[in-house]
């Protein structure tokens, strides 16, 4: 479903230059569920960035389904990727109700039904027909984190991704919001690529990981070897060790990967 | 809300607070209600809006209340002090002070709308836009917005006013075309600050356009602060205009305007001081109720108190 | 009715029969909004000996605001009421504002979760340090600077000399977090209240900078309370861990006991925690009990909750 290839992104120019990505290849099957895990700068959001054509300073080759994506995006291929972002309180337009703001990519697609769809949708992200006038400030983090989610969700996309979907979350909520990301996957067939630092949480969604360090993959990861901790690389063994709580003894062995 | 729990009220009230609304007009109501409620429990900015009522109420009734049409001479009775027959007391030229300021009133309030209208699009457009599209867009806009944000207001309005010829009009024009810029400036800012939010981003991969981003998404979240800014202007708005009138380049005679009603009593200062003294209270209480008015918008609209819980 | 006697009064501290650093009973926060009165710590009391405890809970569970009433930094529009509230001998409640000014800092510090907001951007980071350590006792300027160089090391900055000249903005999130610890721990307080302090960070990160707290607590005998919404963290780091919800405490535990939490609150939390074993399944989501804001209520509060 997607394929990456020599893929890099290069901010500024000259002495600047900073190589954010570098050397990226990935290959996601369709309806597969994807992990991104590095720690901060690691360029794992710089990556879904470039995928979703926000970021446009990059190389390489991107194909969804077989098409290649360009640097320029026409109206017509948004449809069938979208993104679900971090903090559900900067995601949604505070000056909108939810009916605006689930509206807003039906007009932009010409799809008419709109009332009929923004009622459906609201009900798969589990949310009532109430809510479809509230505004954002009327809502708690997890029901925005869901509206955030049946925004991506109403053009009927094949491919989601996820940006750190539940990390200002409570864990409870986070829960609730996993439960309904899988949820949603089963019954729409989606493709995931989802992006964490948290492993935890990668691996509960996904079965197959790949751990970035310094704009680069560093390895790939199954579920099993992120249940065992066998892993080969000593960069995903220390972000392993770290994930699994405090431990001193396994501290001082930690060092830093430049 | 310090008027009784929420629940308990019927009617308007509850549809206006109630959970869940069941349109977009009810949202939309429910919000400016709710703004309505946090605005009326400031004494001051209800004071403002008071004043600014008042002076619309005038404007709209001017005939009436005036009882004449300002401009009626009587040389007989010129120079009057306020009395129960002319409040104000009487002009240089016999006319009753208190139906020109009555009449001034409207001059004041034409010159608020124009200035208003023309303004807060010119600086709404070209901050967005400078500030959505950067690089060379906006490097080019911000510099004009620079020329103009170089001189001092009244000596490029008097620029202007020398070159259109004095008039109301061209007073407005003039006032209207050296206000805009700290608008641009603003709306630049907020644009700056909006465009690398989620949710930009998030209409940007919806496959929203720059003009739908720049009119749906940022312009409205520039216009509160806008509003504010524009309210607490007025005062300085007035001013030049009255300034203008003063130095003749404005509202020409017979028009009743405050400033030149000053303009023309400034000789009677000490003798007859109600002659300009009145007029200038006039002015002093407008600008202070729209002083005020902007105060009391600030702490509702501003969008940094407001949004975010 | 097994609970109760497995629950924890978290009165007793992790070294029993010395006195402990901060005795704290009864402990409520209300603040006055436009919307009414909100509660938002319901009768609090734990004690803190030279120990590692833990505050978990949601947000909204009232663990910051626990933690801002002990130093009496609570907004301006809240109250803070409680029926003991002991620093070392000192009742913190009765104290002057002199006297709290004169704790903060120098006696019970506190980190907050970003040290972006908490260091001045005008400074270097080496005379904030060294400010911090002249404010609080009485040295000169080279003594301090010294003092301030030996503690960057102490928190394992490599080129302490380097980073004394830094600007805030010149600094990482880890490094801040670092300087934050140095400034604080500086002026040698007994008591450090970390809120969040690892929460921006990442976790290898986190682990340094935890351990850093780790070794003041063995070292020097300092009483730590560590308030975070990480079940896992405060389970692997602190000595008794703290679960609240609603402004009460549910439970009070020893943190190696976590596990074996009775409370269903505690239990739900730790259910729908993702864990690396390869499980897909639907996680477990957390059912809330209204009765949980009641329990242990021998006096109903007249429905002034």
């Amino acid at each position: 479903m997607i394929e990456i290839e020599d893929f890099s992104i290069t901010f500024g120019s000259g002495k600047n230059q900073i190589r954010a990505v570098r050397n990226f290849n990935l290959s996601v099957a369709e309806g597969e569920s994807y992990g991104l895990v590095g720690e901060s700068g690691s360029g794992k959001s710089t990556v879904l960035r470039a995928m979703v054509g926000i970021n446009s300073h990059w190389d390489g080759t991107i194909r969804v389904a077989g098409e290649a994506l360009t640097h320029k995006r026409s109206v017509e291929s948004r449809k069938h990727m979208q993104m679900v972002f971090q903090d559900p309180y900067g995601s949604l337009h505070p000056r909108r109700t939810l009916d605006d703001t689930l509206s807003e990519p039906l007009v932009i697609h010409g799809l008419d039904n709109r009332e009929e769809r923004i009622l459906k949708i609201l009900k798969e992200v589990g949310l009532g027909p109430e809510f479809r006038f509230r505004y954002p400030h009327q809502l708690s983090g997890g029901q925005r984190q869901r509206v955030a989610i049946a925004r991506a969700l109403i053009l009927e996309p094949r491919v989601i991704l996820l940006d750190e979907p539940t990390s200002a979350l409570d864990v409870s909520v986070q829960a609730e919001i996993l439960n309904l990301l899988s949820a949603l996957r089963k019954a729409h067939g989606l493709t995931y690529i989802m992006v964490s630092h948290d492993l935890a949480v990668v691996g509960h969604l996904c079965s197959r990981i790949a751990v970035m360090n310094r704009g680069e993959i560093v390895e790939e990861i199954t579920e099993d070897q992120m249940r065992t901790g066998e892993v080969t690389h000593a960069y995903t063994k220390q972000l392993w060790t770290a994930s699994q709580g405090y431990d001193r003894a396994a501290l001082e062995t930690f060092q830093e990967f430049a | 809300m310090s008027d009784g729990t929420l629940g308990t009220k019927s009617g308007s009230a509850s549809w206006l607070l109630a959970d869940s609304p069941n349109n977009a007009f009810q949202a939309r109501c429910q919000r400016l209600y709710i703004g309505w409620l946090s605005f009326k429990s400031n004494p001051i900015a209800m004071l403002g809006l008071a004043i600014v009522l008042f002076l619309c109420l005038v404007a709209l009734f001017a005939p009436i209340v005036a009882g004449g049409d300002g401009t009626t001479q009587n040389l007989a009775n010129r120079l009057a002090p306020p009395s129960a027959e002319h409040w104000f007391g009487t002009d240089e030229l016999g006319r009753d002070i208190f139906a020109r300021i009555v009449w001034g009133s409207r001059v004041t309030l034409y010159i608020i709308f124009l200035v208003s209208i023309i303004v807060m699009p010119i600086g709404l457009l070209i901050g967005t836009t400078a500030g959505l599209l950067g690089g060379a867009v906006d490097s080019t806009l911000m510099r004009i917005t620079d020329i103009f944000l170089a001189f001092p207001r009244l000596i490029l309005a008097l620029a202007f006013v020398a070159v259109l010829g004095p008039g109301l009009e061209n007073a407005v024009l003039a006032i209207a075309l050296t206000t805009w810029s700290p608008y641009a400036r603003l709306a630049r800012a907020e644009t700056l600050t909006l465009r690398n939010s989620e949710y930009i981003m998030a209409a940007q991969i919806l496959g929203a356009s720059r003009i739908r981003i720049l009119i749906a998404h940022i312009m409205p979240m520039c216009l509160s602060s806008t509003v504010v800014r524009l309210t607490l202007d007025m005062a300085g708005i007035i001013l030049t205009a009255a300034g203008l009138g003063f130095l003749g380049l404005g509202a020409q005679p017979p028009l009743a305007e405050w400033g030149a009603m000053i303009a023309s009593g400034r000789d009677f200062l000490l003798d007859q001081w109600w002659v300009p003294t009145i007029p200038g209270i006039a002015i002093l209480v407008v600008s202070l109720g729209f002083n005020l008015l902007g105060d009391g918008l600030r702490d509702v609209l501003d969008p940094r108190s407001s949004g975010a819980k | 009715m097994t609970m109760n006697k497995m629950k924890m009064t978290g009165f007793e501290t992790s070294s029993p029969g010395e006195a402990p650093l901060i005795s704290v009973r009864d402990l409520h926060v209300r603040f006055a909004t436009p919307k009414g009165q909100v509660h938002a710590v319901r009768g609090v009391g734990f004690d803190l000996g030279k120990e590692r405890l833990g505050i978990v809970g949601e947000s909204g569970s009232g663990k910051s605001q626990t933690g801002r009433a002990l130093l009496r930094l609570t907004a301006g529009n809240g109250s803070i009421e409680a029926s003991r509230m002991m620093f070392d001998g000192k009742d913190l409640m009765q104290a002057s504002a002199k006297t709290m000014r004169s704790i903060r800092g120098s006696r019970i510090s506190m980190i907050m979760q970003d040290p972006k907001y908490s260091l001045n951007p005008v400074l270097t980071v080496g005379k904030q340090i060294a400010e911090s350590c002249r404010r609080h006792e009485n040295v000169s300027r080279a003594e301090a600077k010294r003092r301030a160089l030996a503690m960057l090391e102490t928190v394992r900055i490599r080129e302490p000399e380097k980073v004394y000249s830094l600007y805030p903005h010149q600094v990482s999130g880890g490094m801040g977090q670092r300087i934050m610890i140095a400034m604080m721990l500086i002026t040698n307080p007994q008591v450090m209240i970390a809120d969040e302090p690892t929460s921006a960070l990442d976790v290898t990160v986190q682990m340094q900078v935890l351990s850093l707290l780790d070794d003041m607590v063995r070292e020097r005998g300092m009483g730590l309370v560590l308030i975070s919404h990480d079940l896992n963290l405060v389970s692997s780091f602190c000595d008794r861990v703290l679960v609240m919800y609603g402004g009460r405490i549910m439970e009070s535990l020893d943190a190696k006991n976590l596990d074996q939490a009775q409370h269903p609150y505690t239990r739900g939390l730790l259910n729908c925690l993702p864990r690396l074993d390869g499980n897909h399944d639907d996680l477990p989501v957390l059912r809330r009990d209204p009765a949980w804001l009641t329990e242990g209520d021998d006096v109903p509060e007249g429905g002034a909750a």
